[in-house]
C-alpha cells in the first residue's frame, strides 16, 4: 500500500507501475462513485421506501437499458474499488505470507462469484 | 502517514467504513440477484426488509457511505493540490459536520415515514 501525502510521493513510493495505477484508480473511481452511489441511495432509499423495491418494481426499472448501465457501472466500479481497498487491509493485517495468499485467493474468488451473479442478474431481464 | 489527531481518525474511519460498505455491497448484490430465481424467491427474503431494523440499518449504511465519499474527496484534495495537506484538519471537521447533517436528514425522512405507517 502506498502511504503518500501527494501524488508526487505516491509516484516515488510505488514499487510497480501496477501499484501506482491502482492508487490513481482509487481516486478516479472514488470521484465517479460519489455521484453514482449517493444518487443510487437517494433514489432508492430516501426518495422512496425500501419496501417499494418489490419484484415488479425492480423488473420494470431494469427494463430500461439506462438503469441497467447505471447499476452495472456501480457494480463493477464499486467492487473493483472495494476489493482493492480490502486488499490494502489484508496486506496490512495478515502478516504471514502463506496465510495472506489463502485469504486473498478465497476473498477474490467470493468477490468474482458475486460479481458474476450480479452481472447475470442485471442482464437476465 | 499522519500520527495521531484528526488525520489518524479520518484514516481509521475511512478504512472501517470502506470495509463495512464492501460487506454490505456483497450481501446487497446477492439479495437483489435473487430475482433471477423468480418472484417467490425474491419476495420471500425481501418482505423481511420491511422490518424497522433494516430501515435503521440502511440509515447507518448511508452514514458510512456519506462519510467515505466526503473523506474520499478530502483525500483527493490532499493528494492533488498543494494546499490540501495544510487544511486537512479543517476539512476533516467539515466532513464530519456534513456527514452528521446528511445522516440527520436521512433519519428524519426515513423514521418519519416509518412512524407515518409506511415501511
Amino acid at each position: 500500500m502506498i502511504r503518500a501525502r501527494t501524488f508526487t510521493d505516491a509516484r516515488q513510493q510505488a514499487h510497480s507501475n501496477a501499484e501506482l495505477n491502482w492508487w490513481i484508480f482509487m481516486r478516479i473511481s472514488g470521484l465517479v462513485l460519489v455521484f453514482l452511489i449517493l444518487g443510487h441511495i437517494y433514489m432508492t432509499f430516501i426518495q422512496v421506501s425500501e419496501a417499494d423495491a418489490t419484484y415488479i418494481a425492480v423488473v420494470n426499472k431494469l427494463q430500461n437499458p439506462a438503469w441497467k448501465f447505471y447499476d452495472w457501472t456501480i457494480l463493477a466500479l464499486s467492487l473493483l474499488h472495494g476489493v482493492n481497498g480490502a486488499r490494502y487491509s489484508i496486506e496490512d493485517y495478515v502478516r504471514s505470507r502463506p496465510n495472506r495468499a489463502w485469504v486473498k485467493i478465497i476473498f477474490y474468488t467470493i468477490s468474482a462469484v458475486i460479481f458474476t451473479l450480479g452481472t447475470i442478474g442485471l442482464f437476465s431481464i | 502517514m499522519y500520527r495521531g489527531r484528526e488525520g489518524q481518525w479520518a484514516w481509521l474511519l475511512h478504512r472501517l467504513s470502506g470495509l463495512a460498505i464492501l460487506a454490505y455491497l456483497l450481501v446487497h448484490v446477492i439479495s437483489i440477484s435473487l430475482f433471477v430465481f423468480g418472484e417467490r424467491a425474491y419476495m420471500a427474503l425481501h418482505t423481511t426488509y420491511e422490518l424497522p431494523i433494516f430501515s435503521l440499518g440502511l440509515i447507518a449504511v448511508t452514514a458510512g457511505v456519506v462519510y467515505h465519499s466526503l473523506n474520499g474527496l478530502r483525500i483527493i484534495v490532499m493528494d492533488f493540490t498543494g494546499m490540501g495537506v495544510l487544511y486537512q484538519r479543517q476539512m476533516f471537521w467539515a466532513v464530519m459536520g456534513l456527514t452528521l447533517l446528511a445522516t440527520a436528514y436521512t433519519a428524519f425522512v426515513v423514521i418519519g415515514r416509518m412512524l407515518g405507517g409506511a415501511a
